[in-house]
């Protein structure tokens, strides 16, 4: 019983070293320590104890013999517990020390490595800077060559416009040139002038010598005619001899007339001489003229090419001493200038070679730079990983401290725990009950478990076979609806909660409606005007007939009025006639029979005495006339008694009146 | 008219579709004969021959309701374009062609256009339209006198602009309908559809 007991205990004391060592193993559970102690104690505190301590008071004699084995017992129990705890702890302090070992081995290998790096970083840097050094000189190099090419390019230019300038003091020159050109050729025209002047004097001049040759004719021709007509007049007045004296004393002065006029004709001839010598000289001066124009001309060309030359010349002159290059001949100007271009050409090559070098070396600038950049970072990240190391390795040594002093504080509760453990005697059955009711738990909760998840399957697969069917159901409900949905959206149906439908108030719909109701107004007024007229030409009762054919209306109007007046013309003939008629029966029978009343006929004689005087006859239902009673036939009852009641006669009746009524006008 | 280079924007996108139901809706009336032939003259318009009308008073129309249709598709506010042809003697509704629009309103938010080549949308019209004259075969005879009208399924919460009114749905009582091609922008879809009058 006792040697369970301290296995047991000693299997508890196993227990908690295994966890304890466990945990000091696991440097990140610093709860593990708390959850032990609790466990023991609830261990300790088990309500079993009591059942042991009965069982132990029934032999009380071999309590001492017991309880010196036990002791003894206990003590060796001691001693291999401490030794067992000393080769634990031995065992433990190596194990820290190894990790520790490892841990600083680690650590030191990272050190190494992050120094490693950066070295090699720092060769890095390094290097890059001897770089960046050389190109920054090389970078002021090319700055340099830069602005001697500048400087080049300048003077060029400088060069480039002192020529500019040359070549416009040329232009100005030959501007002058062309003006005195300009200013010669005003003059050539002026000399025309006055040669066309002295061309219309000398034409003047030969208009008055011919006009002064025809007076010279013309006086010729009347010399030669008053000559005659002396002549004549001397032949026939011979005896006018006296007369004549006086015409010869003009004879003198007709002699100095002849001779003014010899003179004059000579004069002329001379003048006529003159004028051919001058028109002579004219001719010559004109041809002289037009070679001293010409050789004008020519002076001036020549002339200014001269200047043109002389200051080609003096520029090219010039244009050597200016330019300071040893120029004597064109030739050498030539040379200059082409050294000139080529020196020109070469120095732009140049610039195209450095442009592109700067722009080169820029651009590796440029990635050295970033290059650079980057080193710094990862330099960077090196000196934040390092800290980062150095931070855990002291957070390490901290915890390893932390750890030896949990692990002196385990010791120490241990130690207290064994003090208090000692006296027990429960702790194997303890446990063994401990390890039963565990065991008991996993199978009641490995039973739970099955239950449940049986249940919950059971339950599952009803829910599930009920909810599938509503699903279906729901669906085909679902696709029902839908396809009333579509079929209404198709017909056009809309939410009117969320839609409104809008149209065009002037829409052609409505305009055309608007337009059929107004022709339909229109034919319904129609329709009721046609009837009017029909009725109106009907007359009296109406005939509504609804389906009256359409018949022109114009044409039954016109048939209307001719048939009108064929009426109206008929009408007038039977007038005229019957009044004829009547009038003949006057005249023959001497009655005029007037028509009173129905079957009524009154006869009234030509030869009454009085106007009343009339005769009346009424036609009887069997066509016999019958004489009615008047005033006038009671006067006439004799006749009427004889001729009608007698012999039955009204002609003779009539007759024998009017013999009477004419017998008395014509004795009265 | 958007680029062939850039995509497709909310407006360009507005264009088309206001453009395919300009000449969508002439096809149909030259189709259907509610206006005389001789009143279209032919344009050339997504690579065919399409009709347009030459009467001033259905042009002015035309203009006034396709401006407005612009403007509801940018705001996307409106869901369908019904062209509804009634008898004029017993005021019957015998053929509704409706359109209906869907829009795409994260591109309202969003100003980035839309990849989606012109050709493309242009072809889809193409055989939409080509559909809208194959179908003509197979529609009943319009042999009365007949107007149309076009009317806007839009928000509820739109205001009425001034020269439009509410109207009915102007549905047609026993139709048959039949579903015609689509074609989408990127931004607007647009699906056609026709129902016409059971002719009994």
């Amino acid at each position: 019983m006792d040697i369970p007991f301290d296995i047991s205990s000693y299997l508890c004391y196993q227990e908690v070293a295994a966890e304890t060592s466990s945990f000091k193993m696991d440097l990140d559970d610093d709860t593990a320590v708390i959850t032990t102690l609790k466990s023991f104690n609830s261990f300790i505190n088990r309500p079993e104890l009591p059942q042991r301590l009965s069982e132990s008071s029934a032999g009380s004699g071999n309590l001492q013999s017991q309880y010196k084995r036990r002791m003894e017992l206990l003590e060796a129990a001691e001693k291999v517990q401490s030794k067992n705890r000393y080769l634990q702890l031995d065992l433990e302090k190596k194990q820290i020390e190894m990790s520790h070992k490892k841990a600083r081995f680690e650590l030191e290998k990272m050190a190494s490595d992050s120094a490693r790096d950066l070295e090699h970083q720092v060769d890095q840097n390094q290097e890059l800077l001897g770089r960046i050094k050389r190109l920054e000189n090389k970078e002021t190099e090319a700055a340099k060559n830069l602005s001697e090419q500048e400087e080049a390019n300048r003077n060029l230019r400088k060069n480039l416009e002192g020529l500019q300038k040359k070549l416009e003091e040329r232009d100005a020159k030959l501007n002058a040139a062309n003006q005195t050109i300009s200013s010669l050729k005003d003059e050539s025209r002026e000399l025309m002038m006055k040669i066309r002047n002295q061309d219309s004097t000398i034409s003047a001049q030969t208009l008055e010598t011919q006009e002064l040759q025809e007076q010279l004719d013309l006086q010729r021709r009347c010399r030669r005619t008053q000559t005659t007509k002396r002549l004549v007049l001397q032949e026939q007045d011979i005896a006018i001899v006296k007369t004549v004296k006086s015409e010869v004393a003009k004879v003198p002065d007709l002699e100095k007339e002849v001779k003014l006029l010899r003179d004059d004709n000579a004069f002329l001839r001379e003048s006529r001489e003159n004028c051919s010598l001058l028109k002579e000289e004219v001719e010559g001066l004109r041809r002289k003229l037009e070679r001293m124009e010409k050789i004008k001309e020519e002076l001036i060309n020549m002339e200014l090419e001269k200047e043109r030359v002389t200051e080609k010349l003096q520029a090219w002159e010039n244009v050597s001493q200016s330019t300071g290059f040893n120029i004597r001949k064109p030739e050498d100007l030539s040379r200059e200038v082409i050294q000139i271009q080529q020196k020109e050409i070469a120095l732009k090559e140049q610039n195209y070679a450095l442009n592109s070098r700067v722009r080169s070396m820029e651009h590796s600038q440029s990635e050295l730079r970033l290059e650079l950049n980057q080193q710094r970072n990862k330099t960077m990240e090196e000196q934040k990983k390092r800290e980062t190391h150095d931070a855990l390795v002291r957070r390490l040594q901290k915890r390893v401290l932390l750890l030896t002093k949990e692990r002196d504080g385990m010791r120490a509760i241990l130690e207290s725990y064994d003090s208090e453990l000692a006296p027990t005697e429960y702790s194997p059955q303890l446990n063994k009950r401990v390890k039963e009711a565990e065991e008991v738990l996993q199978r009641v909760q490995n039973h739970n478990v099955e239950m449940e998840v049986s249940y919950m399957h059971l339950f599952h697969r009803q829910k599930i076979e009920d909810l599938e069917a509503e699903r279906q159901r729901l669906e085909e409900q679902n696709n029902i609806l839908e396809m009333r949905l579509e079929r209404h959206n198709l017909q056009g149906d809309y939410d009117p909660v969320k839609t409104r439908v809008l149209h065009f108030k002037m829409n052609p719909t409505s305009v055309a409606k608007q337009q059929r109701q107004q022709e339909v107004e229109a034919l319904e007024e129609e329709i009721k005007h046609l009837r009017e007229l029909v009725c109106s030409l009907q007359g009296g009762g109406c005939i509504l007939s609804r389906f009256l054919p359409v018949i022109c209306v114009p044409d039954l109007r016109k048939q209307i009025e001719s048939s009108e007046l064929k009426n109206q013309r008929l009408k007038e003939v039977f007038q005229k006639k019957i009044q004829e008629f009547r009038r003949v029966c006057y005249v023959l029978t001497g009655y005029q029979i007037d028509l009173t009343t129905e079957n009524q006929y009154r006869l009234s004689s030509v030869f009454a005495e009085h106007m009343d005087d009339s005769l009346l006859f009424k036609k009887g239902s069997n066509g016999n006339m019958q004489l009615m009673e008047t005033e006038f036939s009671k006067t006439l009852g004799e006749m009427v008694a004889l001729h009608l009641h007698h012999q039955k006669s009204i002609p003779v009746f009539l007759s024998a009146v009017t013999l009477e009524l004419f017998s008395r006008q014509t004795s009265a | 008219m958007t680029s062939t280079l850039q995509g497709i924007t909310l407006k360009g996108s507005s264009e088309l579709v206001a453009d395919f139901f300009s000449f969508g809706i002439n096809s149909i009336l030259y189709q259907r004969g509610i206006y005389p032939p001789e009143t279209f003259s032919r344009v050339t318009h997504y690579d065919m021959s399409l009709h347009l009308t030459t009467d001033v008073k259905l042009k002015n129309y035309m203009n006034n309701v396709v401006a407005q249709l612009k403007e509801w598709l940018m705001e996307c506010t409106v869901q369908k374009l019904v062209l509804v042809i009634t008898c004029l003697e017993t005021n019957e509704v015998l053929e509704r062609w409706q359109f209906d629009i869907q829009c795409d309103k994260s591109a309202k938010e969003n100003c980035a256009p839309r990849e989606k080549s012109i050709k493309a949308i242009q072809d889809e019209i193409r055989s939409v339209i080509r559909q809208i004259t194959a179908t003509v075969t197979f529609l009943p005879l319009l042999d009365t006198p007949c107007a149309f009208d076009l009317l806007v399924y839009i928000d509820k919460d739109n205001d009425v602009p001034e020269k439009w009114e509410e109207s009915g749905p102007r549905i047609i009582d026993q139709s048959e309908e039949v579903r015609l091609r689509s074609f989408t922008t990127s931004i607007h879809k647009v699906n056609s559809m026709v129902a016409y009058k059971k002719n009994d």
